[in-house]
């Protein structure tokens, strides 16, 4: 592979829009940026593909209330929150809406009880809004939990345990949706790893490892994963844990701790 | 309608053909023209909050997709998606079509919203666990998204070709691309982390990311004017 030894700033491009230069790189190519209009073309290009690859990104769908939640969070904006932030930007928002219901209170009021009528309504609002989002957000957690025991509970989730010698602690429940080629984790008495160090998940696939996800327990020795994804080719035969560093390895660099056979016995 | 045609296996990454096949998208000469995003950005700056609702209904999937990638949970994901259109909201005003379109600039909010909410919270393991995990490639794309049957046809149909455009870079090029973007690493970082020269993984990025822009500009979301 070749090496960028004559780098120019343009070359800089892709890597700025996927935010991966350093603070001094940035701030060189922003400098750059400013006179080159061809290099801002090419980074609001490479900002598309950005956009482009946030569609793989996860197929997890937002619980169904969760627009709600957004379009609750505008009103939170608008009412009385809303003159600051319009203030500070460059263009001013009209806030037509504002304006005319503003209008229409205090003409159907007077003047005199509008400001109170305004407050009432304003804070009726906010309650409003405030009791919407305690609704909503008891909302997201039960379609959270009810998509994890789907996921847990579907059709052709298959458990296999991840043990130390066949011990029931500690250990890892593995259930592998076959049909996804996902699976999720619980691990329960998980000691504490060292300082750097991580857990890290293996499958082994025609015999060879393939790194998976590295995580650590909580201070209770529990870990829960969701949306692993599971080599899709091959014939898997275990799932293995070992200790690694923090960031993860390409192949293992410790004793396998918990290892479980992948097939149906 | 994108036809995607892969020449040889998928696990060999070979030349691939990406086309649309014209007239055949969400727009078509029965139905009226849809509001352009650029459109609804203009209508949010106005105060129009249902232009949000609208928006929400063409990107919400799709900011929800890459917050989940990078932070891992439900619960933050969507709290990333409420952060990032209620700034958006905020900063409609200053939207600047000449700078990319609408779904990169929401995208680009979400991304940098959930890369901070991972190292306000120095959840690091969150980082290394998804930049470890493999990506999956046989799931239905877009499988869950309900808002606008149309628009889940278009968003899947989009991903179809993104993959097949990543499936055409070698993996070390797609790699270094993936922890730049989904784990925010600067390429100094992912040098590091590789153990690769620096400049490999600049060289890697950058053609990486032009093999992207050749295979996807057919692909882009609506631009400006």
């Amino acid at each position: 592979m070749s090496h960028p030894e004559h780098e120019t700033p343009q070359d800089l491009a892709a890597a700025y829009a996927l935010g991966a230069l350093s603070p001094e790189e940035t701030k060189e190519f922003e400098a750059f940026l400013k006179g080159s209009p061809e290099a801002q073309r090419e980074v609001a290009e490479y900002r598309e593909i950005g956009a482009l690859l946030a569609l793989t990104g996860s197929d997890a769908a937002p619980s169904p209330g969760l627009r709600d939640r957004v379009v609750s969070r505008m009103h939170g904006h608008i009412f009385p929150a809303a003159a600051p932030a319009r203030a500070s930007g460059p263009v001013a928002r009209p806030g037509p809406a504002w304006g005319a219901m503003a209008a229409g209170l205090l003409a159907a009021v007077g003047l005199g009880f509008g400001y109170v009528q305004m407050r009432e309504v304003t804070d009726l609002r906010k309650e409003i809004s405030r009791v919407r989002e305690q609704y909503n957000n008891i909302s997201g957690i039960l379609a959270e939990r009810d998509a994890t025991i789907k996921q847990l509970v579907g059709p052709g989730v298959q458990l296999f345990q991840l043990t130390a010698s066949g011990d029931p602690n500690p250990a890892i429940q593995l259930f592998w949706d076959r049909a996804q080629n996902h699976a999720v984790v619980h691990g329960h008495k998980l000691k504490a790893v060292p300082q750097g160090k991580a857990y890290q998940l293996w499958f082994i696939k025609d015999g060879s490892p393939v790194p998976s996800v590295t995580f650590k327990p909580d201070p209770t020795g529990d870990v829960h994963l969701e949306q692993i994804s599971v080599p899709a080719d091959g014939e898997l035969s275990a799932a293995a844990v070992t200790l690694e560093p923090e960031a993860g390895s390409a192949q293992p660099t410790s004793p396998i701790l918990l290892v479980g056979k992948l097939k149906e016995s | 309608m994108i036809r995607l045609r892969a020449h040889g296996h998928s696990a060999t990454p070979g030349p691939i053909t990406l086309s649309r096949q014209p007239g055949l998208m969400r727009s078509t000469a029965t139905s009226p023209a849809p509001t352009s995003d650029t459109e609804l950005i203009a209508r949010a700056a106005g105060g129009d909050e249902r232009a949000m609702g609208d928006l929400y209904d063409r990107y919400g999937q799709v900011l929800y997709a890459v917050a989940y990638r990078i932070v891992g949970q439900r619960a933050d994901a969507e709290e990333v998606v409420l952060d990032s259109f209620a700034q958006a909201w905020r900063d409609a005003t200053r939207f600047e079509s000449a700078r990319g379109s609408v779904a990169g600039w929401l995208t680009t909010i979400a991304r940098s919203r959930a890369l901070d909410l991972v190292r306000a919270r120095g959840r690091r393991d969150r980082i290394t666990a998804t930049a470890a995990a493999e990506r999956p490639d046989s799931s239905p794309a877009m499988g869950g998204w309900r808002a606008d049957p149309s628009l889940g046809v278009e968003h899947a149909e989009r991903r179809a070709a993104v993959q097949l455009a990543l499936e055409s870079l070698s993996p070390p090029q797609r790699r270094a691309i993936e922890l730049a973007f989904y784990d925010g690493l600067s390429q100094s970082e992912i040098a590091e982390l590789l153990q690769e020269p620096l400049g490999t993984i600049k060289t890697r990025v950058r053609l990486g990311m032009q093999k992207l822009r050749e295979y996807l500009r057919p692909f882009y979301f609506e631009r400006g004017p």
